[in-house]
């Protein structure tokens, strides 16, 4: 029951995006399509799943037992970049398709600060390893909606009469503040 | 090289190159702590703090430094000055730490500073870059300044927790929860657009 | 030199110095968080159970710590419960005061709530909420009084004031306070609330 409060509760109402304002820059800037953005968002929860593991073993098998917490910002930050490198390399031997589906998305993914903060925030609450998968999957698939609403909405945007200054990144924003309205309606679902 | 006066590099900063209203870095953190003004400002200054000494450490072992593991250095060089930020913090304003929360060790990933060390950093002499750290905080400082006053006297009508709105004043709580803060950015930076077009046509 | 060796030399130099330079960092801060982290608990004890000179963790558990407050004498004034539950929006943490004997709560503090801003968020405020818990006679089972009230006369002795538009935040430091009295008196007739663990002091 706890496992199935933390995904639900991270994909619509502690959504990355629209609740703790995580990786805004690729949700701004890879929204324009829905294909871009469905492929973003999958790459994301992919890598978010691989952290939320890694992220747990070598918190509890290296860092507390020999009392080193204070390297976890510096081991985090290490282990997220060396990682997205090894499943962009794993990605192009083993599945070329996937490789080109999400290839760009990869090395983009180094500076989306959402990677960073799942690590910590599962550290921080103490999360036993099944209640970190499930808070990665479901921080992810977050992600992915988010985004996929974003690029949908961006699509139907093109049509309409934005005024100049706000064309971009203006506009993107308050359609996000919009959209983080209608999600807080989510907010109470799970008691 | 830079071409520019020191006065100059500092100044670009504030506006030209703000990080947040002309470059759109650093969003997120922007957007998460901007609900209050102290929140805001303890957040800049954490921030300020990380780009200021890593810019000051990375052009002095510039030459040292490989380029192929630039980035891994630049990253550690980072890490461990957020660590000090998060430390101190925890250690003397541990209201205002709890507040924050993850948002502190978040520095890290902040493009900001990364992007200053490559872009800047790396490329200028000590005394260059300090300057440029300093005017980019500075400008990253007054972003998250006029973003968390906005919201933090329409939402709740006070500024660093002083009543400034009268007794007929009723908060729009929508301002200190998440979607007050896409709200606000967005329509602030549809008015740096705006200004920035005039100043441009004027010319 | 050749550049591999070079980038391995510079970057286990990096690695180390700042490796070090955090172990001092860590050194050099690590009691006063800790001292921090303790002194919060203590001024949280000593403002729910009043008289409080010297508190004792007594028992811990999920989401469950009982502290005792004790005098000068070292007799126990009260009762100190930290209880963690779910809310409207997250988790909220509470510290709750009772007597001795767990008929009455002294007071009740909020430590961490993520309740929605100036809703929910009201149920640490003294003026329409907290105060109502002050000296409450917890006998009984408490319920909520519907709608909001001003002052404490127009409750009956077992109501709690509502937070108006936060009914359910309202309902889950209500329930949450319950649980923890009914969980306290059973620990208490186990016997379980021995002291003899360490001081916190």
């Amino acid at each position: 029951m706890e496992l199935v409060a933390i995904f639900v509760s991270a994909i619509l109402i502690n959504n990355f995006v629209l609740y703790y304002f995580l990786g805004i820059c690729p949700f701004l800037g890879v929204s324009k399509k829905i294909s871009s953005a469905l492929s973003m968002g999958l790459a994301v929860t992919f890598v978010m799943t691989i952290t939320a593991v890694v992220s747990w073993a070598i918190n509890h098998w290296i860092l507390i037992p020999h009392k080193l917490d204070y390297l976890q910002i510096v081991s985090f930050i290490l282990v997220i970049a060396s990682l997205v490198q090894l499943v962009e390399m794993f990605i192009r031997k083993m599945s070329p398709p996937l490789y080109q589906a999400l290839g760009i998305y990869l090395p983009l993914i180094t500076t989306n600060c959402s990677i960073m903060f799942l690590a910590l925030l599962a550290a921080l609450r103490n999360y036993s390893l099944a209640e970190a998968v499930a808070f990665g999957v479901g921080s992810g698939l977050g992600f992915t909606l988010a985004i996929i609403l974003m690029a949908g909405i961006r699509e139907q945007l093109d049509l309409a009469d934005v005024p100049e200054p706000l064309k971009g990144a203006g506009i993107a924003l308050i359609v996000a503040g919009i959209m983080a309205l209608a999600f807080m309606g989510f907010i109470g679902m799970i008691k | 090289m830079s071409t520019r006066s020191i006065g100059q590099e500092f100044v670009k900063g504030l506006w030209d190159e703000n990080p947040v209203f002309r470059q759109l870095l650093g969003l997120c953190p922007t957007l998460a702590v901007t609900g209050w003004v102290i929140n805001g400002l303890a957040m800049g200054l954490a921030t300020s703090f990380v780009l200021i000494f890593s810019s000051l450490v990375v052009s002095s072992i510039k030459k040292f430094i490989p380029s192929q593991v630039r980035i891994a250095s630049y990253i550690v060089i980072i890490a461990t000055f957020v660590t000090i930020a998060d430390r101190c913090m925890a250690a003397f304003f541990p209201l205002i730490s709890k507040n924050l929360g993850p948002y502190i060790p978040l520095i890290v990933v902040n493009c900001i500073i990364l992007g200053r060390q490559e872009a800047f950093s790396s490329r200028n002499s000590v005394g260059r870059s300090f300057i440029d750290a300093l005017g980019m905080s500075s400008g990253f400082v007054l972003a998250l300044l006029i973003l968390s006053s906005i919201r933090e006297v329409l939402g709740v009508g006070t500024f660093l927790g002083l009543q400034v709105m009268g007794t007929w004043f009723k908060p729009w709580i929508i301002m200190i929860l998440p979607p007050g803060a896409f709200l606000t950015l967005g329509i602030l930076l549809g008015i740096a657009l705006h200004i920035e077009r005039k100043t441009k046509a004027r010319k | 030199m050749s550049l591999s060796a070079r980038m391995i030399i510079v970057l286990t130099f990096v690695g180390l110095l700042s490796g070090s330079f955090l172990a001092t960092v860590d050194l050099l801060t690590k009691e006063r968080i800790e001292l921090n982290r303790q002194r919060e608990i203590e001024e949280a004890i000593l403002q729910v159970v009043p008289g409080t000179h010297s508190s004792q963790k007594l028992y811990e558990e999920k989401d469950l710590t009982v502290y005792g407050g004790k005098d000068k004498k070292g007799i126990l004034v009260g009762f100190a419960i930290q209880a963690s539950g779910i809310g409207f929006q997250g988790k909220i943490t509470l510290m709750l005061g009772t007597n001795p004997s767990i008929k009455k709560i002294n007071s009740l503090k909020v430590i961490d709530q993520k309740e929605t801003p100036g809703l929910g968020a009201k149920i640490n405020d003294r003026e329409s909420f907290l105060k109502f818990w002050d000296n409450k006679d917890c006998s009984n089972l408490l319920t909520l009084h519907k709608p909001a009230v001003k002052t404490q006369e127009e409750l009956s002795h077992s109501e709690i004031n509502t937070i108006t538009g936060a009914t359910i935040s309202s309902e889950a430091v209500l329930n949450l306070v319950n649980s923890s009295l009914n969980r306290l008196r059973q620990l208490e007739k186990e016997g379980s609330l021995s002291s003899e663990e360490q001081d916190v002091n």
